[in-house]
């Protein structure tokens, strides 16, 4: 049955190979070949094996928690537990053969046993919802905003306060805007029901514009307070915070057409995942920049033509 | 009036669901369709919509091309957002004649409340009210009555009615056969992708009990066979 199982999972990784397409894939290889890359160079040395394998573990902790297959898995497997091991080792492959390879034993072991403890962990995200005033000034077209404010109010409030109130130290206010910026991308991992698109009764075009634009003006809003007070204390650095506003509007306008590109309703697609994962990772390492911009150009074409399916009546 | 004409929908290559279909639905009038699991009548409702892609043929509204703006629908199984409000939800549709509280007085729905702590039926309720605030020509109502209580039902049939009276056209889907003779003017049985028989209500229960015989004489037989 594990077996089947994983025969599935294959079919499941075509079929999103497939539906990424050919051109994007070279890209993605390319992306995924530097970044293997990276990794090997970096588990050649202690500290940094160590920190790999921690991010690594982190990330598949995180996945862990918020995979959605957990039930059906529980209810159909009796081994569930062991088909989570298998998945992650999976997963984290090139990154034990890196250690291995860069003889750390050690940490290759610790990362195989801390997957086995994550498999059999039960963790479970117990969801808050926060009504608060704030949901009332967002625009009701930027749903995505009043459901994210409402999942994550406390944290976003604890990161802007942190931003504001520490901005005579140099770092806060930017380390602020990044998280914000990071926190705020993950609301478009969600494809919403396509209801809630022809509501808008605009054409693709003006519904990406409205859609851009909104989310813009809500980062701007977020980030505008902490900007001015970090002027007060830094002014020779007056342009850092503004880098990392654009880089997140840029990132914003590139996942809100990266999201469009791959929509369909109701679901999340991977491949939309991977790509702004991409534009994000991209950011970071300033060499791939111009690759999201023109990026971007190929991604608003698609979401116009994939919108054009529901939206083709309102031209 | 609604006229469908040769209209032929596939699923793949070559699995044909709809087949050079015929219908024509006039104004202000309740029209059931039926038919079997899997017989085409949401992929049928879909392509009223403009969500599936039309092989052959078309539909048209008064002579034109049936578009999104002629028609409200309400989907078998809604899904929403989540952590949104029912109040959010609804701000997205734009109609100013729509008064919300009292719409809600029918329905009970806490809508200050987040989407995702609502039951299937409230969910259902939801999307209805959703329906009626779009408030187009045409009404498009695939499985209305799934998951909701008998007073709802009831709730829903008196809308149904009255959107009748104000000239609206409606197309209703449900498995209760009896809710759609009691509800529709017109009732039209869907099989192998076409319309098989298009019947005034009262016509249609004549057909119905002579249709049904011969299915349930069919899998009694079967059940038999299994189970010896």
């Amino acid at each position: 049955m594990i077996v089947n199982l994983l025969n599935i999972r294959f079919k499941q990784l075509y079929r999103e190979i497939l539906r990424i397409g050919f051109f994007r894939i070279i890209v993605l290889l390319g992306i995924s070949f530097m970044f293997f890359v990276f990794l090997y160079l970096q588990t050649s040395k202690f500290p940094n094996a160590m920190y790999a394998s921690t991010i690594a573990l982190l990330l598949i902790l995180m996945l862990h928690t918020k995979r959605e297959d957990k039930l059906f898995l529980k209810i159909n497997f009796s081994s569930h537990k062991w088909i989570y091991f298998i998945e992650y080792l999976f997963v984290s492959l090139g990154l034990i053969a890196f250690l291995l390879i860069h003889n750390f034993w050690d940490i290759a072991l610790l990362t195989i046993a801390v997957l086995g403890i994550i498999s059999q962990l039960d963790l479970k995200i117990n969801r808050t919802s926060y009504n608060t005033r704030i949901q009332k000034w967002i625009p009701d077209e930027c749903f995505e905003w009043k459901s994210g404010v409402r999942n994550l109010f406390p944290i976003i409030l604890i990161i802007w306060l942190f931003g504001l109130i520490f901005s005579f130290f140099v770092g806060s206010v930017p380390i602020a805007l990044f998280i914000l910026g990071i926190i705020s991308l993950n609301f478009l991992e969600k494809g919403e029901p396509y209801q809630m698109i022809t509501a808008f009764e605009k054409d693709p075009n003006k519904f990406l514009s409205l859609k851009i634009k909104q989310q813009l003006a809500i980062l701007t809003v977020i980030s505008a307070p902490m900007i001015i007070v970090f002027q007060f204390f830094h002014f020779h650095l007056w342009y850092v915070p503004f880098i990392v506003y654009i880089v997140f509007c840029i990132l914003q306008v590139y996942a809100i057409l990266v999201k469009y590109s791959f929509y369909e309703p109701n679901s999340k697609s991977a491949a939309a995942q991977i790509f702004i994962g991409i534009g994000f990772v991209s950011f970071m390492l300033p060499v791939f920049a111009p690759l999201i911009i023109l990026l971007s150009l190929r991604f608003y074409l698609k979401a116009k033509h994939n919108l054009s399916y529901f939206l083709n009546d309102y031209y | 009036m609604i006229t469908i004409e040769n209209l032929s929908i596939s699923y793949g290559k070559g699995k044909r669901v709809i087949d050079a279909l015929e219908l024509t639905i006039s104004e202000g009038t309740i029209n059931g369709i039926v038919g079997l699991n899997g017989a085409g009548k949401t992929t049928l409702l879909n392509a009223m919509y403009g969500l599936k892609s039309i092989e052959t043929g078309g539909i048209k509204w008064n002579g034109e091309r049936i578009t999104k703006k002629a028609v409200s629908y309400l989907v078998t199984e809604p899904y929403f957002y989540s952590n949104i409000t029912g109040n959010e939800y609804l701000s997205l549709f734009k109609n100013n004649h729509f008064d919300i509280k009292k719409w809600n007085e029918l329905f009970l729905l806490p809508l200050d409340q987040i989407i995702d702590e609502y039951s299937t039926g409230m969910k259902k309720k939801l999307a209805i009210l959703s329906v009626i605030k779009q408030d187009k020509p045409i009404f498009i109502l695939d499985e209305p009555f799934n998951g909701l209580d008998i007073e709802t039902c009831r709730i829903i049939r008196s809308i149904v009615l009255r959107l009748k009276e104000k000239n609206k056209t409606i197309i209703i889907t449900s498995h209760i056969i009896e809710t759609l003779t009691n509800l529709c003017d017109y009732i039209h049985y869907l099989e192998g992708g076409k319309i098989k028989y298009s019947k005034e209500k009262n016509e249609f229960k004549e057909f119905e009990r002579e249709l049904f015989e011969n299915l349930e004489n069919k899998s009694i037989k079967l059940i038999t066979e299994l189970l010896n």
